[in-house]
């Protein structure tokens, strides 16, 4: 097959024709040498010139690891076991002797060594090596003050600052420290803010050790306690990613979008499982998602935080608590300030949430069990934290003053039972050790002028890191006295919370019982003069509620005093002696300090702002004295409520 | 081919070409004697300058702009050239200028299109 394309174009087209000649060659520039003006010149000699002659170097600074040297002596009682046998095992242990016993040269062998053995129990006994001579000598316990010292301050390498939401220390005890950036504030985060979130070395706060980039900012990010390699965050759009560290800074798994939270997810936690793969998260959306790591496309399991499991009803969480030694129970702070306590293998969905802590007045942003009480645990909300024992639901056991800021985040001190830290939105960091004071923190630190958002203590206690709103995260060194456990320490404190909760206890029952006499009466009456009063509190709303049922408590309490032996003073001249009788009460317990626990020093100040210690003897006071009547008083409002 | 191109749009003009290299090399040079240091600065400040007022004539025209500077030390100098185009529009035109210590050399070589 041919194919031909005919080109056609005018000659005037092709512009000028070419009519090319050769234009004979022409001399430009024709000088001659002229030697004269040679003499115008010297010869440079010698010449200077400047040569290198040795390596080339450049100079560079490297990072490296501090090592921090100690000397220990070992004390070696028994050894030189094979690998195989385990000296802790009796049985292996007699069988390997019986095994070397039949051994033909174990008789020479023991005969051999006799001698040599001899030889240095000889030398053994004229000098024990081994003696401790200060023994019985107790060194002095909280000698320094107590005290923290800024060790490395990480800044958020971006221009647009974010807020440090989260920390999570590497939990092999290595000194890496993972920080979750994000905006919080609705709405207001600036386009061309980065995304990503880092992992710090403690000991480089110049560059990070990893970036992680997920596809949302991040407002929670949690090392796995099992495999170190995975982290899992939580999205501020709500999805859940896993990392792993091997792979780099991409996300290894995410979860879809549609089947993830509605709100922003503010904390994800790993379970306690056996492949370690296991997690759950929460969200302000009231869901409690639960998710295998190995298959990431949807929820293994899911629950609203709502008692008939309504998603409409529930409340949404900003916190999470999970202790691994209880595997099925978990515990949420909400919104609303209430603490759910929940239990995720419960018989039918009404039975998941246990129990229901109200305190708060604001919303809960920490959680956090005891690490040596886990029954006891601690949350932050509104401007306190508190103290609760799991049986008590009614009200906290121990809570800390009313701040004049708002408070961020809480946790417990790894090592110290008695030892938790705060932090709030004036930028400052408290350590509280309830030992020592339980009215005021032992030690108030300004780490910085921005609020302080997120704090996380390292698991040997001594350093705590804590993130500020424009993205430094700052590494604390606690002075000796904050993390070493103090003798006794676990017992005082396990004292103390039981007192606590005594006292508790006591005062709810009082309550309970001043309720139900009220009712009985009510009931009594009913027929005889109080059917009336009481038909109209019941009924009419519009009038003073309030006076008729104080009115109706009064004509009650008046009708107790008949039947009491003691008489008793009535509520007018209570509330004239108020402020006398509290007075009166101080005085005593300042002049009688037997009435306190012995074995605490420095709890006088504590009673005036610290309810924890004030009726703790109420079990022993007997039921009638003007004490137990203040109590009595102290209830009343809520009675006439 | 002369009936639509012809006269002075279309052809290189010795006269003017040799003002504006004058022009250039004097900008450039001026009294200032022998600096090894500034030479090359001294040729592509004289080139550039060259192509740009010839542009600035706006005519149909390829520049080539040549400039060799040479120290007056008795070293003799000679170069010629030589080519093969249109003789009726093109035309080339070298300018020697010298002062006490130099000699600068700058050829045009201008290719009607």
């Amino acid at each position: 097959m041919e194919i031909a394309f005919p080109y056609i174009k005018k000659r005037s087209e092709f512009g000028r024709q070419c009519n090319f000649s050769d234009r004979s060659a022409e001399l430009h520039v024709d000088i001659p040498s002229d030697d004269t003006l040679m003499h115008d010149f010297i010869a440079r000699d010698p010449v200077d010139m400047g040569i290198q002659c040795v390596q080339e170097m450049s100079e560079h600074f490297a990072n490296t690891e501090r090592y921090e040297t100690s000397i220990h002596g070992i004390n070696h009682t028994e050894g030189g076991w094979p690998k195989d046998v385990n000296p802790n095992e009796v049985e292996q242990v007699t069988r390997y002797r019986k095994k070397v016993e039949k051994d033909e040269m174990y008789i020479s062998a023991v005969l051999h060594l006799g001698s040599i053995m001899e030889h240095c129990i000889k030398q053994n006994n004229a000098l024990d090596i081994y003696e401790e001579y200060f023994e019985d000598i107790d060194f002095e316990e909280m000698d320094e003050p107590a005290s923290a010292k800024t060790l490395n301050v990480f800044r958020d390498p971006n221009d647009i600052k974010r807020t440090a939401t989260s920390i999570s220390w590497h939990p092999d005890g290595s000194c890496n420290l993972a920080v979750a950036y994000c905006n919080l504030e609705f709405q207001s985060t600036l386009p061309g803010t980065s995304m990503c979130s880092y992992i710090w070395d403690v000991e480089n706060p110049n560059k990070p050790d990893l970036t992680i980039k997920p596809v949302s900012p991040l407002v929670c990010l949690e090392y796995n306690p099992k495999d170190t390699h995975t982290l899992l965050g939580g999205c501020y759009n709500g999805q859940i990613i896993l990392w792993d560290t091997r792979k780099g800074s991409q996300a290894a798994e995410i979860t879809p979008i549609e089947q993830s939270h509605r709100d922003p997810t503010y904390k994800t936690l790993w379970i306690q499982s056996k492949t370690g793969t296991e997690c759950f998260s929460t969200s302000t959306d009231g869901q409690v998602l639960w998710w295998d790591i190995r298959k990431m496309s949807e929820p293994t399991e899911k629950m609203y935080l709502d008692k008939k499991q309504e998603f409409h009803n529930a409340q949404g969480a900003y916190c999470l608590e999970y202790e691994p030694t209880m595997p099925t129970k978990f515990m949420a702070g909400t919104e609303q300030g209430n603490i759910i306590s929940c239990n995720r293998k419960a018989k039918t969905p009404f039975d998941k949430i246990a129990a229901i802590y109200t305190g708060h007045i604001g919303p809960v942003y920490a959680l956090q069990r005891n690490p040596q009480f886990s029954k006891n645990f601690l949350s932050v909300g509104d401007w306190c934290a508190r103290i609760w024992s799991e049986d008590i639901r009614e009200s906290s056991i121990m809570w800390t003053q009313q701040y004049s800021a708002y408070l961020t985040d809480g946790c417990w001190s790894p090592t110290r039972a008695a030892v938790f830290f705060i932090t709030k939105m004036d930028g400052t960091l408290d350590v509280w050790d309830i030992l020592f004071k339980q009215n005021y923190p032992t030690l108030t630190l300004q780490v910085c002028d921005v609020p302080l958002f997120s704090v996380s203590a390292h698991e040997s206690g001594k350093l705590v890191a804590t993130g500020a709103d424009n993205g430094t995260t700052t590494l604390l060194e606690l002075s000796e006295g904050l993390f070493t456990v103090a003798r006794n320490e676990k017992l005082i404190v396990t004292n103390m919370f039981d007192r606590e909760t005594r006292r508790e206890k006591i005062l709810d029952a009082r309550h309970k019982e001043i309720r139900l006499k009220e009712r009985a009466k009510l009931e009594g009456g009913k027929d005889e003069k109080h059917l009336s009063l009481e038909k109209q509190v019941v009924s009419v709303a519009g009038v003073d509620v309030y006076s008729e049922a104080e009115k109706l408590f009064f004509s009650i309490v008046a009708d107790e005093k008949k039947k009491r032996p003691i008489p008793m003073m009535n509520y007018e001249e209570v509330e004239k002696k108020d402020l006398q009788l509290q007075a009166e009460r101080q005085a005593a317990l300042l002049a009688n300090p037997a009435l306190e626990e012995p074995e605490l020093f420095e709890q006088e100040t504590a009673h005036e702002t610290f309810p924890g210690v004030l009726k703790e003897n109420a079990e022993e006071i007997p039921p009638d004295l003007p004490k137990e009547e203040a109590d009595y008083k102290e209830s009343e409002p809520e009675e006439a409520a | 081919m002369d009936d639509f191109q012809s006269g002075e749009e279309t052809t290189f003009v010795v006269d003017e070409v040799t003002n504006i290299i004058k022009e250039a090399v004097e900008g450039a040079i001026g009294g200032s004697g022998y600096q090894h240091n500034k030479v090359n600065q001294w040729t592509s400040t004289i080139v550039e300058q060259c192509l740009n007022q010839l542009t600035k004539l706006g005519k149909p025209f390829k520049y080539i702009v040549t400039c060799v500077i040479m120290q007056k030390n008795g070293a003799g100098l000679h170069t010629a050239s030589s080519c093969f185009w249109d003789n009726s529009t093109d035309g080339s035109c070298t300018v020697r200028w010298e002062n006490k210590t130099m000699f600068c050399i700058v050829s045009v070589f201008g290719l009607a299109i």
